[in-house]
């Protein structure tokens, strides 16, 4: 058998038969390995007592009411009214990235609702329709285009009237 | 996605003897969630004690986990192992905490013992002298802090790894990444540990 200590990227095997877990031929190659290779063998006896270390640490007794308060909970769940139930769902951490995602879509609908409504609105007259293109700031842009070629218009026309006076027989 | 995702990989096998109950606390037979209850209570507080080291606190993770089964019981598919899904909104949640909850943790660290550190069940039946005491509690308190130093991924792996014996695809599927990844968590981890507790199993310890 190769070193797993120097073959392998993780050598697991060693972590395996420290805890325990290695059978079979695994376990009697790697036995023959650890016999000849003294940093393996180095390896497995300080995971050993590491895993023998975290053995000795018992956690404490589950307190002997937590069946009782979860079964309260489930029933003031069951009873909650729908805004409450619903903001304990959205409590959990993994909503969060959802939010953003329902802003956005909540922004294009209601976007997508007023355009429509101000589009269809039922008894608009032209001149309603005429008011609106106005307070829009595209139609700021256009009144300026209209100002532009109304002033064209009256400048070519003085040029006209200036031409028509040279052009008159003296 | 966490509520109602039910769909985690790994269930080649076919349902399990947790999966089935679950089928039928899914078809409203509330017995088999007080089964699923009182079987998977213990190792879950367990669980969540060593990942976030106050009891109070892993207690209440506990109860929103079974809380959380129990809320979304009706969207449940025997699409993997029980127990993988369960120790996955477990660990979920307890990453969770130990993210918002680093300073104070760090605090409460730094107070010192805590009344839980020492349950009757871990003194031996002779009594212990009061240095017996303070040597079992100074070296119970050095396992946790040195558990408490290791990132949090890793310290979700080791206890998976330890104490409840999962396998790395299964601890793969819980912390949802790849088998080899979860290979070199825990090579990581038990090296840290091996560094941090030298001092502990030097000097004949036992």
């Amino acid at each position: 058998m190769k070193c797993p200590l120097q073959t392998e990227e993780t050598p697991v095997v060693l972590l395996d038969y420290a805890a325990g877990r290695l059978e079979g031929a695994r376990r009697l190659k790697l036995e023959r390995h650890l016999a000849g290779c003294a940093r393996c063998e180095a390896f497995r006896a300080e995971q050993a007592e590491v895993w023998d270390l975290l053995d000795a640490w018992e956690p404490p007794a589950v307190s002997t009411g937590f069946n009782r308060v979860l079964w309260r909970r489930i029933d003031e769940a069951a009873a909650a009214p729908w805004h409450r139930k619903l903001a304990e769902a959205l409590r959990f951490g993994a909503w969060k990235p959802a939010f953003p995602i329902a802003a956005a879509a909540m922004v294009i609908v209601a976007g997508f609702v007023f355009d429509h409504r101000t589009e269809s609105r039922p008894g608009s007259d032209p001149s309603g329709a005429t008011a609106t293109q106005i307070s829009t700031p595209n139609s700021g842009i256009e009144a300026d285009q209209v100002e532009k070629t109304l002033d064209d218009i009256q400048l070519l026309r003085q040029f006209d009237a200036v031409s028509s006076i040279r052009s008159k027989p003296i | 996605m966490w509520p109602g995702v039910n769909t985690i990989g790994g269930a080649s096998a076919g349902p399990d003897v947790d999966a089935q109950l679950m089928l039928r606390v899914r078809d409203g037979d509330e017995d088999s969630f007080r089964v699923l209850l009182d079987k998977h209570r213990n190792p879950l507080v367990h669980f969540l004690y060593r990942m976030v080291q106050v009891q109070p606190v892993a207690e209440e993770l506990a109860q929103e986990v079974f809380l959380r089964i129990y809320r979304t019981r009706a969207s449940y598919e025997p699409t993997a192992k029980f127990t993988t899904w369960m120790f996955r909104i477990a660990t979920h949640l307890a990453l969770n905490w130990l993210r918002d909850e680093k300073h104070a943790r760090a605090e409460q660290r730094l107070d010192g013992p805590r009344g839980d550190e020492m349950p009757a069940w871990e003194v031996p039946d002779r009594k212990p002298s009061v240095e017996q005491r303070m040597v079992h509690q100074a070296r119970m308190q050095e396992i946790r802090e040195a558990i408490a130093r290791l990132p949090d991924k890793q310290r979700a792996a080791v206890l998976m790894h330890k104490y409840e014996e999962m396998e790395y695809s299964q601890i793969a599927s819980v912390l949802e990444c790849s088998e080899s990844a979860v290979k070199s968590l825990l090579f990581r981890a038990y090296e840290t540990l091996r560094a941090g507790l030298a001092h502990m199993v030097a000097g004949g310890k036992r």
